[in-house]
């Protein structure tokens, strides 16, 4: 614990999350402006170049609107509720590796901010606890439909929870680590998602129902719970819930690209760059869907969890068992 | 990178005995079934957390292993006690445990 | 030195804290956050204690899954506050002469001279992996493989038991 590990730390920490929270508005334009082309619009052009800052604008409204709190809410849960989902899904990003080592002032210093041989874990760990920031919400409104937004979501989210464990399990087994920058050394020559595709499309699956986007968007459907679990909130506690899912499709992205597509690994480029281009495209994909798939039915979704996603990857672990053991 | 380990067996002891009798307290004080659950869960940390301390003075991972179980016999235990907890509030709208003192249904 | 100090005394400060939110809180919601402080707070000091696979584990297990199964069922049955909050007369009394009588004893126990040599030692320097997933599976793969098969039989019986509860019709 010396000096130089403190400052070296402190550092990482400050770059890696003002990079998340900063990129999170041009998640936003990028999600804005894909939709529209795939609806045959044009999307957000008349603030700044090609409507890049239209998401500060609107940010900058949100921070100016009036907060408020409903007068039969439960007060302190109101407000922890949307912070938790932003610091749990800031918290799991601690700990996915961006690129190899650096050598710099002749320090060997490794691109992630804290490697913990239960890397894995910690990240699983983690977005289950994103949950809390759903539910609480639902809860502490003291109105139906968020209630209902809740409820919802808390049944989505610890079903699909378990496909998506059982789904990276099948990669330990393979990998022999829980340790999400030696899974990433490890897939140099071969990305694990040639010999796991179907746990790859397990994972993918479970993790857009994790993080509530579309076609899993249930407890926040607008055409039947009216914006679910965040119907009564407004201004910067809205904005927070809003931050808290575009950061947890960045660790859902960056656990996927670091255990299946080869973490930092890429020819010619930069390890960190590949990372990005690799994170660009994923999210691409997370919208994309979301133009494609219309939304699925409440007992469709737990259906397809549970009778579905699940029997799918222990089928995958016990193949994956058998291979490995053989 | 491990904390250096320098807090004593014995301070990590008093605190799990604070804990656990905390849970005490509340299975026998309180009414609701949920609460009494919860306190129950308390005691199980509080035993965890003695095992874990027991394991790291004496180098060995058994004790690793108990709190495994723990952890699953209360997630068993859970699973199967909130079905009852259900299933007693629809037939007598109650989660209180004094008021289910009959033994007809 | 200081550091490991000062988080123990942090965690332990929460954990009592939250303990104490859990059995005098009003409002069963309340309680149940109070318990997932406790829960984090102890997975706090299995890190400091070198467990870091079961500091994982309680947070995913604890604190993921059982705690938000608990707030469920407190949102699905919607129960208020409890009123009166504790039991009542000789009942409360004695809960807590008796919770007196466990607490003396159990700090007899750990205080008392034999243990105390023991446990308030040099803390000795624990072998490299400890606490690790691998350290554990090592073990719970060998000397627990029976227990650890019959702890999987429990939580088949467990699931089938709350199936059959909940599938139950009720007049």
């Amino acid at each position: 614990m010396d000096t130089a590990f403190l400052i070296e730390s402190v550092i990482k920490v400050h770059i890696v999350l003002g990079f998340v929270l900063l990129v999170v508005p041009f998640i936003v334009w990028m999600e804005r402006k894909v939709l529209g082309h795939m609806q045959d619009r044009i999307g957000p052009e008349r603030v700044g170049p090609f409507g890049l800052l239209q998401t500060i604008a609107d940010g900058i409204k949100l921070f100016m609107k009036e907060d408020l709190v409903p007068a039969q809410a439960d007060k302190a849960v109101f407000i922890l509720a949307p912070g938790i989902t932003v610091v749990t899904a800031l918290i799991a990003t601690t700990v996915i590796p961006w690129g190899d080592t650096v050598t710099l002032f002749g320090r060997t210093i490794p691109l992630h901010i804290a490697d913990v041989n239960v890397a894995l874990l910690f990240v699983l760990a983690t977005t289950s606890m994103g949950v809390y920031g759903v539910v609480l919400g639902g809860w502490a409104s003291n109105s139906k439909y968020p209630l209902l937004g809740g409820l919802r979501s808390s049944a989505q989210m610890i079903s699909y929870e378990l496909a998506q464990g059982i789904s990276l399990v099948s990669v330990v087994l393979l990998a022999g680590t829980l340790s999400l920058a030696q899974i990433a050394r490890q897939q140099a020559h071969m990305w694990y998602v040639v010999p796991q595709f179907f746990g790859f499309a397990i994972y993918v699956i479970s993790g857009i129902a994790e993080t509530n986007r579309a076609p899993f968007d249930l407890p926040e459907a607008e055409t039947e719970l009216v914006a679910g679990f965040h119907t009564e909130y407004s201004s910067m506690k809205w904005a927070f819930y809003f931050l808290g899912e575009y950061a947890n499709m960045m660790v859902v992205s960056g656990v996927a690209i670091t255990v299946f597509l080869g973490g930092w690994n890429g020819p010619v480029l930069p390890g960190p760059v590949w990372f990005l281009i690799k994170l660009t495209a994923f999210l691409f994909f997370f919208i994309w869907l979301r133009a494609t798939f219309p939304r699925l039915r409440y007992d469709q979704l737990m259906a397809f969890g549970w009778k579905v996603l699940l029997p799918a990857s222990i089928l995958n672990l016990v193949v994956t068992a058998i291979v490995v053991a053989l | 990178m491990t904390p250096a380990p320098i807090i004593p067996l014995v301070y990590y002891q008093v605190l799990a005995a604070i804990i656990f009798t905390i849970g005490v307290v509340g299975v026998l004080v309180r009414r609701s079934a949920l609460i009494i659950f919860m306190s129950i869960e308390l005691m199980l940390n509080a035993v965890n957390l003695s095992f874990v301390a027991f394991s790291r003075q004496h180098g060995s991972m058994d004790g690793h292993i108990f709190v495994f179980f723990v952890m699953a016999v209360a997630a068993a235990e859970v699973a199967v006690g909130l079905a009852i907890l259900v299933a007693i509030f629809r037939n007598r709208d109650t989660a209180n445990v004094d008021d289910v003192r009959l033994l007809r249904g | 030195m200081l550091i490991s100090a000062f988080l123990f005394a942090m965690f332990a400060g929460i954990a009592i804290g939250c303990s104490l939110g859990v059995i005098f809180h009003r409002n069963p919601v309340h309680c149940a956050l109070m318990l997932v402080g406790v829960l984090l707070s102890v997975s706090g000091l299995f890190i400091l204690l070198n467990a870091s696979f079961l500091a994982a584990l309680q947070v995913l297990v604890y604190a993921g899954a059982i705690m938000v199964l608990f707030l469920f069922v407190l949102m699905l049955l919607n129960l208020k506050g409890e009123n009166p909050l504790l039991t009542r007369g000789a009942a409360k009394g004695f809960g807590i002469l008796f919770a007196i009588v466990v607490f003396v004893e159990l700090l007899w126990t750990v205080l008392s001279p034999q243990v105390e040599a023991g446990s308030m030692g040099a803390v000795p320097t624990v072998p490299r992996g400890f606490g690790s997933p691998a350290a554990i599976g090592r073990v719970l793969y060998t000397v627990w493989l029976y227990p650890f098969e019959i702890t999987s039989i429990l939580l088949l019986i467990a699931v089938i038991g709350a199936v059959v509860l909940a599938k139950r019709k009720f007049g």
